[in-house]
């Protein structure tokens, strides 16, 4: 390490001093030692020992070059002096703190209101622009301005075809292609392109909105940020199946119109083919792109890339049909890019073992041509090896390969699947219970602008859910704490789920007694009225005894409990009484010594039809018998004779030989006994 | 730190001696004494005794007096200051380095307490320091006839027989006198002269001299075998520590107290085992079906179709694009085109004028050709006019050609006049 590090020391010194020297060399041979050269001559010294031959010559100045600065540059200079601040919530709800999310689905709502409300105020400026057609901004400032969503070009022209193109009207621009054919105009092959770029885009139906497609795919993404995320997957999923390619569709007629298609053409028509699920439509257009011997494009080979594993039923034949692809591509000396590369290793994904052996031969190919791998490439590769709900073996070392090569690296997203790989490498860690490799991976996320492909909020959720679920298991229960305060509640809300793992986690390590904090947060996060979160927390409170102190706060956090079960939310009832959950916190509250409290709650037995167990009451006559209170004890086997527990009679000589008993106490209890010895 | 410190000027004192002794001259004498041609390798790959080296030899090429007493002082202030502050070695040392040269006169004092500091225990110490000073003067004494010896006792422990040399050396110090370069001595007694107790002074360092003389013939051929440890230590640098505790080199030293002071020399086949054991799978082999330097060929680009646009847009969807403080808010809007840009360099608000080279704002003199007239007052006039617009920084190239026009005009309309006057 010493050594490394003074290396590069040494590289940085000689380029700092190269320009020094010159100056200095002329105070080194009149050896004028003064104290202000003292620093820098040391820089000149050793320069000249790392370019021993250079010295000798004479040094050329080098002027460093121009340094273009982006228009950003002092913001994103500013914005890197901000670091997160745990205490705080996200920057979008910082305006109004009324509005700072304390719970997952606040956070939902709120994020998705302030989205809505900006789509709401496009979608009416650009419904109604001659209402917002003054223009206040100077200079001016376009993308203030409604959009043009009606075609300005009336007539039948190129010029029209083309503005139609641009603002994606499929079906008008078909129309108007035919208008134009029917005519006798011919159009260029590069607008016919555009358009069959269009159709295929599309295929072959209309945007779901007028609006443009950004604004689209926000309110997809909006449907998906829905509690229930999965619904609003199968919502899409199924928009999918319901476009498909169809038979003798637009894009064909009117590629078969095309008296000479070129590359571009045939790149089209594959492409959406790829895109529409016409696989092996797909594959023939590619012959006969060869037949007429043209050669395909990058994109069209990617498109292939990603449909050869439909194709093919082996894993074998899926993999030499790429093989075969890709040295198709050598032939016609077309350049694989970083995407072909990822449609590799995604087609490998579902090529089982096949997979496993070329996926790394694979990436030494494209890494020979110079093409770097972007996260997606990673998160391919680490789904190839680790498949979900397979039993791992031995595979561990893939992961910590992958974060060798990764750490330290700043991404820039280059694919939409780079958002994959935080969520699937945490999978991996929480799959494997490695929890250094967790860290590692955690400490890449804040490398750089990384942050930015962990991903949409629901990814992000994912991610810290399985990160903490990790910590909870793994991590021992300081740093895990520090972990929880870190992350809970400024970018992570738990679900319920999580927290009782963190409650098992407090169990292991025996800090039972941060309980009542836990409780507090569960209150805020929203999970107060999860049934099965609430009694495993008052199980755990009334497992053990403590001491004195903490079996108060327990007491406190108990009662505070009992107002959750007894209010409700608007008149709801929230939570039912088990007898598990009311033995529990009668127990919780003799232990505090809040006999009175536990008595009321005694009561609460009756009111819901629950038995209490004999364990509970002798418990609480050992509490009553403590301070001596007769009254309470009889009641106390009033009750349970009332509940006909079969330990009655038990509880009825103790009441009897450990109490001092008035004459009447005495026969009533008498008559308990014989009572419960009747109905025995 | 500190030990891995310590480590790295073992290795660099390693090397340096290495280097020596093996013949295989650094670039000093490469441009000193023009020694028999070379592979300069070990020290090319330690900064430290790198720097040391070249520092000799800078005073060397400025100086060629007092040069051995002044280097003892200088590394055992460099070495200190290594060891307290690892991270800059290189730079501290070599500055500490400069700041001796300065107050060479001055340190002599503390030559001679190093040498009592040797005697008072702390042997291992300056046996360190006396490998490190060994390089120095040989360097430019090795003498060609002594190369053939390098091989000739492989067993030898050197820092052993260095401590057993310094005593020697001092015993028979008179003998040896006429060992050292009579231009050294001369150096020496002239330092020593500048030292209040002169001859003390200089027979110290004449002393000192000879020890080191004496110290590298013995180190030479002890150390010339090692060289495959010298290789193995630079290929590793600071890996972890899996060596064969066996095959430690010999000239390495145990001084720290607990021993563990260094973390123990690989050989070179431990080396590469170590590293066929992680053999990382991304260097695993390729498919071989491109080839590296393929060319593409080039397709008719039409900008960005709408595939293009929509993987952007699918990339920007897929990511993270809520701001996460003020200042990203104002990226994003700046970058929306919402915001008034912050200025990055003095020509923030240049958008019109950005294109217009300087000299169609300063020379103005080719406006005036076509119809004014070639002299007289009204050509004094308007050349007076261009230069004040020369200067003029608030106006665009465009208002000051019609600035121009107008003059032109309103000569044009009292043309009249004008021919008057001048008739």
């Amino acid at each position: 390490m010493a050594s490394s590090c003074s290396q590069a020391l040494r590289h940085h010194v000689c380029k700092s001093s190269r320009l020094l020297r010159v100056h200095l060399q002329k105070s080194w041979t009149n050896r004028s030692f003064e104290g202000a050269v003292c620093v820098s001559s040391s820089f000149a010294l050793n320069s000249a020992a790392d370019q021993q031959p250079a010295v000798s010559s004479p040094e050329e100045i080098v002027i460093p070059k121009k340094k273009t600065w982006s228009k950003e540059a002092v913001l994103q200079a500013l914005a890197s002096t901000v670091k997160r601040d745990p205490t705080a919530s996200d920057y979008r709800f910082q305006d109004d703190p009324y509005l700072t999310p304390k719970t997952s689905s606040e956070f939902k709502l709120f994020s998705l209101s302030q989205e809505s409300g900006r789509n709401a105020a496009k979608y009416f400026i650009n419904t109604y622009p001659k209402y917002f057609q003054k223009d206040y901004a100077q200079p001016h400032i376009p993308c203030l301005m409604p959009d043009t969503l009606e075609a300005q070009i009336e007539e039948v022209s190129e010029a029209a075809l083309i503005e139609r193109i641009g603002m994606r009207k499929v079906k008008a621009a078909v129309d108007l292609y035919d208008q134009l054919l029917q005519a006798g105009t011919s159009v260029s092959l590069d607008v016919t392109n555009q358009l069959l770029d269009l159709i295929c885009f599309y295929g072959d139906h209309d945007p779901a909105q007028e609006n443009v497609p950004e604004q689209r795919n926000e309110e997809t993404e909006d449907v998906q940020d829905e509690p229930q995320a999965k619904k609003g997957r199968a919502a899409k999923a199924s928009d999918l199946l319901k476009a498909t390619w169809k038979e003798k569709n637009n894009a064909e007629r009117i590629f078969a119109l095309l008296s000479e298609p070129n590359t571009h053409s045939y790149s089209a028509l594959i492409r959406g083919m790829v895109k529409y699920g016409a696989y092996s439509k797909a594959f023939s257009t590619y012959t006969d792109l060869l037949n007429s011997r043209l050669k395909a494009d990058v994109h069209t080979f990617n498109a292939l890339i990603t449909a050869a594993p439909e194709v093919k039923e082996k894993y074998n034949e899926k993999w030499e049909l790429i093989v075969d692809l890709l040295k198709q591509m050598a032939e016609q000396k077309v350049k694989p890019n970083l995407l072909t590369l990822n449609a590799v290793l995604k087609a490998l994904r579902r090529c089982g073992t096949v997979g496993k052996s070329q996926a790394f031969p694979v990436i030494s190919e494209m890494k020979a041509l110079s093409i770097d791998l972007s996260l997606a490439s990673y998160s391919h590769l680490l789904a190839i090896f680790y498949k979900p709900g397979a039993p791992i073996q031995g595979q561990t070392d893939i992961l910590q390969e992958v974060m060798n090569e990764v750490s330290g690296k700043s991404f820039t997203p280059q694919d939409p699947d780079d958002a994959q790989f935080f969520i699937t490498a945490m999978r991996i860690c929480l799959d494997t219970k490695d929890m250094e490799q967790a860290y590692r991976v955690h400490e890449l996320l804040g490398v750089g602008e990384n942050w930015r492909l962990l991903g949409n909020d629901f990814q992000q959720n994912i991610y810290y859910a399985r990160f903490f679920s990790l910590l909870c298991m793994m991590e021992n229960i300081d740093v895990m704490l520090k972990w929880y305060r870190d992350l809970v509640p400024s970018v992570y809300y738990p679900s319920s789920n999580v927290m009782r793992d963190l409650l098992q986690a407090l169990d292991t390590d025996n800090r039972l007694d941060l309980i009542p904090q836990i409780w507090k947060d569960i209150k805020q996060l929203g999970h107060a009225n999860r049934q099965n979160l609430v009694e495993e927390l008052l199980t755990l409170m009334a497992r053990e005894k403590h001491n004195q102190e903490v079996q108060e706060s327990f007491a406190e956090c108990a009662l505070d409990i009992k107002k959750i079960y007894d209010t409700g939310d608007r008149g709801k009832v929230l939570l039912n009484w088990t007898a598990g959950s009311l033995s529990d916190l009668i127990s919780v509250l003799l232990a505090a010594h809040r006999r009175q409290d536990a008595w009321d709650m005694l009561k609460l037995f009756k009111t819901h039809n629950r038995v209490p167990s004999e364990e509970l009451l002798n418990k609480f006559l050992m509490c009553v018998k403590e301070d001596g209170d007769v009254n309470q004890a009889v009641e106390l086997v009033q009750i349970s004779a009332g509940f006909c527990l079969p330990g009655t009679p038990k509880l009825i000589q103790r009441v009897q030989q450990e109490f001092e008993l008035t004459e009447q106490q005495r026969k009533m209890l008498s008559d308990l006994e014989i009572q419960s010895f009747n109905s025995e | 730190m500190y030990r891995r410190l310590l480590i790295n000027i073992y290795q660099v004192r390693n090397g340096l001696i290495h280097t020596q002794n093996t013949r295989l001259p650094s670039t000093k004498c490469k441009e000193r004494e023009s020694f028999a041609p070379v592979i300069w390798a070990p020290c090319t790959a330690r900064p430290l005794g790198t720097s040391s080296i070249s520092f000799s030899e800078n005073k060397e090429s400025s100086t060629s007096l007092s040069e051995d007493k002044e280097k003892r002082p200088e590394e055992n202030e460099a070495k200190e200051e290594v060891n307290a502050d690892g991270q800059k070695s290189t730079e501290i040392s070599n500055a500490t380095l400069t700041s001796q040269l300065e107050t060479e006169p001055v340190d002599k004092p503390e030559d001679s307490k190093q040498v009592e500091k040797t005697k008072s225990g702390k042997e291992s110490l300056l046996e360190l320091l006396g490998a490190m000073k060994v390089e120095v003067t040989t360097v430019r004494k090795i003498r060609p006839s002594k190369t053939p010896r390098m091989s000739e006792r492989p067993d030898q422990e050197p820092m052993e027989s260095t401590h057993s040399m310094f005593q020697h050396a001092t015993a028979e110090g008179s003998q040896q006198q006429g060992t050292l370069n009579p231009a050294l001595v001369a150096a020496v007694s002239a330092a020593a002269s500048t030292l209040p107790n002169r001859h003390q002074a200089e027979s110290e360092l004449l002393k000192q001299l000879r020890k080191h003389e004496a110290v590298p013939d013995t180190q030479r051929r002890a150390d010339g075998q090692n060289i495959g440890h010298i290789i193995a230590d630079m290929k590793v640098g600071g890996r972890k520590t899996n060596g064969r505790s066996s095959a430690r080199p010999t000239s390495q030293i145990r001084f720290d107290d607990d021993g563990k002071g260094y973390t123990q020399d690989r050989g070179i086949t431990g080396e590469l085992d170590a590293v066929r054991r992680r053999k990382s799978p991304f260097t695993s082999k390729r498919l071989n079906i491109f080839t590296a330097g393929m060319e593409q060929d080039t397709l008719s680009v039409l900008g960005p179709t709408l595939w293009d646009i929509d993987l952007a847009n699918q990339i920007v969807q897929a990511t993270n694009q809520a701001p996460r403080n003020g200042f990203e808010e104002m990226i994003q809007w700046t970058k929306e085109g919402k915001l008034w840009q912050y200025p990055i360099n003095n020509e923030a608000g240049l958008e019109e004028e950005a294109s217009v080279p300087f000299h169609e704002h300063v020379f103005l003199e080719k406006h005036l050709d076509e119809s004014f007239p070639r002299q007289g007052p009204v050509r004094h006039f308007m050349e007076l006019v261009i230069t004040g617009l020369a200067k003029n920084h608030h106006l665009t190239v465009q208002q000051k050609k019609e600035h121009i026009d107008w003059f032109r005009d309103y000569f044009r309309q009292k043309d009249d006049v004008l021919k008057e006057a001048e008739a």
